[in-house]
């Protein structure tokens, strides 16, 4: 903002505007690329690199502040007890399974809000305004309105199980439906926003392709398998990357609906990250999960970002 | 000291600040309450301090509202070594924590010599969750307890006495249940979610067989006391007292549940009573208090609760905020408390105060309840300790581990914890 | 768009079907905010009957006076909202900057900053809230708007920087030069021709940050713990007690902070999806 931008309506000679062209062009165009990623570098090392720097070191020491022992270096102690931990490994695995589920569940179900909220409603903001609401929920009240949904008494869901005549199920009792009633109330909370990308790339699909296969007398079936779902294809990977960071960090809903419970079958390494770190003041060993949550969140980015970079 | 005399001395307290107003060189405490706990009312109290020491200006610093949320505030202010505040409220589970990270001072030096005697003022149970390895490291807000509340009409109308011991009280529900037919009416409504209260829940019956968790800093677990407790709350699920989903049940859904007319019995801190006789309650003065039951053959046992006053070591003025303390935790400021705030006290002798008495009666038969109160374990590692017992204790209650396997478990897990 | 739609026949033809369709995405949607709503009216003891009821019995409004009174509602609002909006003015400036260098610059290794930006914002902020606490009080930023628009800020600018991306990449070229011709500097053709060109990406990239920030919760509970500078999402916890959770007082609060959002949702749907329509897709 701070560069003056000259406004006056004067035009030059298009041989000095063409030499002020190259000026910009050739070594200063990497100055002007500095200076505009700049602001954007400096904020992410303020708030990000730097106390994940610190962070990776904090895993390298043994520094439990309950212990009442000075912090000493350890090398890679912390993750050899990981390695041992029966809860990392069974946190790290509902974290896996919630994400195996969730992003595709979500997808699924969000292809389908995006399929229907597609139609020529009259109205639309209605549908547009039920398609951004449970995104715009704070994702604590969501987890606590849904723990209230699921109650085995209280609870709506099982209200209307019992009016279909279905006895109700204590849904937190046990692992399994515990783990169940998360998995749908993530996949409700993120469904929204998958829909509106999907419903948004379905927009850009030209009708003529359509109207194309009308004449060749392909189905409807065939239409969506063969035009919409190929060309919906970019949307859904940049929504599954988003999607699949946010799964993978998933604190927040188990955190408000179960405390990980029953027992520990529902916790996820986000929570037993916060738990390490803000509960039992475990420095050392919560900076250590941290970072291999860290590395795993890498992992499945640079795996992403390498599907749309051959996509083109 | 008469609620007369503290008005006065808020009066005068008034006065002062304003006449004090223009001095320089204060020194300003920054105290964080739990919003949770009146901090109006303890604003009036500091009122008084600061009427007495002019030089000293107390600033309520509040941030979340439930224990939780205000261990989060304070362990990111205290992990960044943060000298914004001077005094601290903590939940008594919390204070051994603290000193271990070193973010309490201890109260040793400012006392003196006469610590024990100093200590002795206040309810043995009090005494002992501030003390770790003979260091003082807080000093107590107010007092809180569990208590067995039951609903004196329906006792009364079956021409039951409130039970002493947990067979009792199943007897009492059984014989209630069956009389009054009442598809919603529980016989007992306990914690049984995975929250902090659910460590209670374990402990009762554990310390009533005489047994205790944690013995100078070592693990001293009986395995047979930890299936009996488990296997006894489990046994009120299997035969119908308590309700299948018990382990849905947080303190405040026992308290809710109770206030609509549909527990007989109810195991719940002392925040409940108030809530019972408020005028929107469907069991006003149909309510009684008494101790936990015991476990036959045992002593009653109550988990104890309340507040403590510690020191940031991080702060700028430790020696003025030592002080500061033993004034918030004195028995004048104690009584304001009970009065004002409806807040238990950390002394004996409070609870029969005729003030205390005119303001809140029901304080007369809280004491005994608050004596019997053990404290969870004092330990660094408490938070770990509370995670192993309520997680074991939700698994039981819902059933997916049998008590025998969920006190193998508990053992195991705590073995690692506290060697 | 769906004007263009009508040309072909459309797949569901009833309309009664078409309004059973729109039900199944409004009910869908929309229960739990009108689940809240419904218990906001409720007294607390209605919920405790069994079985449950949907519609309030006895509705009264004693719900948002107490939301009202016991809490500064108004001044949690006030606070989130210029968070919000501080958080997302400063999300667009830095994304647009920085989604420009990508989109028209040569710059090599242009993949990797975008990948780095992408993946350096992986990490979960929960579990840096230590080092950024340190962060915000050795720059004297506790207790003040900007402890929280600097780190909401870095929670949208990846996904902004990749909407802003395509979007600029999709402006043709030869109006910028053009408009360089006429005597604008780059930064003058940045601001006057591709952001206003690229207004429905800006606009999606904005909502995006206002809801991020709209919605946190931990930071805001750590570094603001005046009384003053409370947002919504802290605000609202403090209708509870230690153990006590008020629902319909809560609820009532809830919904006052929701309306917020609704409202600017309706106004800038339109916009909202057709800047993700032209920016989803090329990512």
């Amino acid at each position: 903002m701070a560069v003056a931008s000259n406004t006056s309506p004067m035009i030059r000679k298009s041989e000095s505007a063409s030499q002020w062209w190259t000026r910009w062009l050739d070594p200063s165009e990497r100055t002007l690329a500095v200076l505009l990623l700049l602001p954007a570098a400096l904020l992410l090392s303020l708030i990000i690199v730097y106390p994940v720097v610190r962070l990776v070191w904090t895993s390298f020491q043994n520094l439990s502040l309950t212990s009442g022992v000075p912090a000493k270096f350890s090398g890679l102690e912390n993750y050899a007890l990981m390695l041992e931990d029966p809860i990392f490994w069974e946190a790290t695995w509902n974290t896996v399974l919630i994400t195996l589920i969730t992003v595709p569940g979500a997808l699924v179900f969000g292809l389908a809000l995006a399929l229907m909220a597609n139609l020529p409603f009259k109205r639309k903001w209605p549908v547009r305004l039920s398609l951004l609401i449970p995104w715009a929920l704070p994702l604590s009240f969501a987890g606590l309105i849904f723990a209230w949904f699921f109650h085995s008494e209280y609870g709506v869901v099982n209200d209307i199980l019992r009016r279909v005549g279905i006895s109700g199920i204590i849904w937190f009792n046990s692992a399994g439906w515990a783990f169940a009633a998360i998995c749908l109330t993530i996949i409700w909370k993120t469904s929204s926003f998958m829909a509106l990308i999907i419903l948004a790339g379905l927009q850009t699909i030209p009708r003529s392709l359509y109207e194309a296969a009308d004449v060749d007398g392909a189905g409807r079936l065939r239409q969506f398998f063969e035009i919409t779902l190929p060309l919906l294809k970019p949307a859904i990977v940049v929504a599954l990357i988003f999607r699949t960071i946010t799964a993978l960090q998933t604190f927040d809903i188990p955190f408000t609906m179960t405390r990980g419970g029953p027992g520990t079958s529902t916790s996820t390494l986000a929570m037993y990250i916060h738990q390490n770190t803000v509960d039992f003041l475990d420095l050392g060993y919560g900076s250590a999960l941290a970072v291999v949550m860290f590395a795993i969140s890498m992992c499945v980015t640079t795996v992403y970002l390498r599907m749309i970079r051959t996509k083109g | 000291m008469k609620l007369n005399r503290s008005l006065t001395l808020l009066l005068a307290g008034a006065a002062m600040t304003l006449t004090a107003s223009a001095a320089s060189a204060q020194t300003n405490l920054r105290v964080f309450v739990s919003s949770q706990h009146r901090p109006d009312v303890w604003r009036k109290a500091f009122d008084m301090y600061e009427a007495k020491n002019p030089s000293v200006k107390v600033t309520i610093e509040t941030g979340g509202n439930t224990s939780e949320a205000q261990a989060q505030y304070l362990n990111t202010i205290m992990t960044a070594k943060d000298a914004s505040l001077d005094v601290m409220i903590l939940d008594v589970i919390r204070p051994a924590q603290y000193a271990a990270a070193g973010w309490t001072v201890a109260f040793n030096d400012v006392i003196g010599k006469d610590a024990d005697t100093y200590m002795k003022r206040y309810l043995p149970a009090y005494a002992e969750a501030n003390t770790v390895d003979g260091k003082i490291v807080a000093l107590p807000a107010f007092a809180d307890a569990m208590f067995l509340y039951y609903r004196k009409d329906l006792l009364e109308k079956y021409g039951i006495e409130a039970p002493k011991t947990w067979d009792e009280l199943t007897a009492a529900a059984k014989k209630v249940m069956e009389g009054e037919k009442d598809p919603n009416l529980q016989g007992l409504s306990f914690q049984g979610k995975a929250i902090e209260g659910a460590v209670c829940t374990f402990l009762l019956p554990y310390w009533s067989m005489g047994k205790q968790l944690v013995s100078n800093g070592k693990l001293n677990f009986d395995r047979e006391a930890a299936v009996k407790s488990l296997a006894m709350w489990k046994g009120f699920v299997d035969q119908g007292v308590a309700k299948k989903n018990i382990s849905e049940v947080a303190t405040d859904d026992t308290r809710k549940e109770f206030q609509a007319g549909n527990v007989l019995f109810a195991v719940n801190w002392s925040y409940a009573w108030g809530q019972f006789q408020g005028a929107d309650s469907a069991v006003k003065d149909k309510v009684g208090v008494v101790k936990l039951p015991a476990v036959k053959g045992g002593e009653p046992a109550s988990c104890l609760g309340g507040w403590e006053w510690g020191v940031s070591a991080y702060s700028n003025n430790k020696t003025e905020a030592q002080k500061f303390v033993q004034f918030a935790s004195s028995p004048e400021v104690s009584e304001f408390m009970a009065i004002n705030a409806a807040l238990l006290p950390q002394f004996g002798e409070v609870y029969t105060d005729a003030d205390v008495t005119k303001a809140v009666p029901w304080f007369a038969s809280a004491r005994p309840v608050v004596e019997t109160a053990k404290t969870r374990p004092v330990t660094p590692r408490y938070n770990e300790v509370s995670d192993i017992i309520r997680t074991t204790v939700n698994a039981v209650l819902a059933g997916t581990s049998t008590p025998e396997q969920g006190a193998e478990q508990m053992e195991g897990r705590l073995r690692r914890v506290l060697r | 768009m769906a004007s263009t739609m009508s040309e072909r026949p459309p797949f569901l033809t009833g309309t009664p079907l078409r309004v059973l369709v729109g039900l199944v995405l409004v009910v869908n949607g929309m229960f739990p905010a009108l689940w809240i709503l419904f218990t906001s009216l409720k007294a607390e003891n209605e919920l405790m009957l069994k079985p449950i009821t949907w519609l309030p019995h006895a509705p009264t409004l004693a719900n948002y006076l107490r939301a009202f009174t016991d809490q500064p509602l108004l001044l949690f609002l006030f606070n989130s909202f210029m968070v919000a909006i501080l958080s997302t003015a400063l999300t667009l400036f830095i994304s647009v900057l920085a989604a420009y260098a990508l989109a028209r610059l040569h710059i090599r290794g242009r993949d990797l900053i975008l990948s780095a930006i992408i993946a350096v914002s992986t990490f979960p902020l929960v579990t840096l809230l230590v080092p950024l606490f340190e962060i915000m009080r050795t720059l004297g930023l506790l207790n003040t708007w900007t402890s929280l628009v600097l780190p909401y800020t870095v929670l949208s600018l990846p996904v902004c920087t990749l909407i802003l991306v395509s979007f600029f990449e999709g402006i043709p070229r030869d109006l910028e030069n053009s408009a360089m011709i006429d005597g604008c500097t780059r930064l003058g053709a940045l601001f006057k021709i591709v952001v206003p060109l690229s207004a429905p990406g800006v606009f999606t990239a904005g909502i995006l940050a206002f809801v991020n920030s709209w919605d946190e919760f931990l930071l805001a509970l750590s570094f603001n713990s005046n009384p003053q500078l409370r947002t919504l999402p802290v605000g609202i916890t403090l209708y509870q007690g230690e153990f006590a959770f008020p629902w319909p007082v809560i609820s009532a609060a809830l919904v006052v902070g929701i309306v917020p959002v609704a409202v600017l949702i309706v106004i800038f749907q339109e916009r909202v999806v057709s800047g993700l329509t032209s920016g989803g897709i090329k990512g």
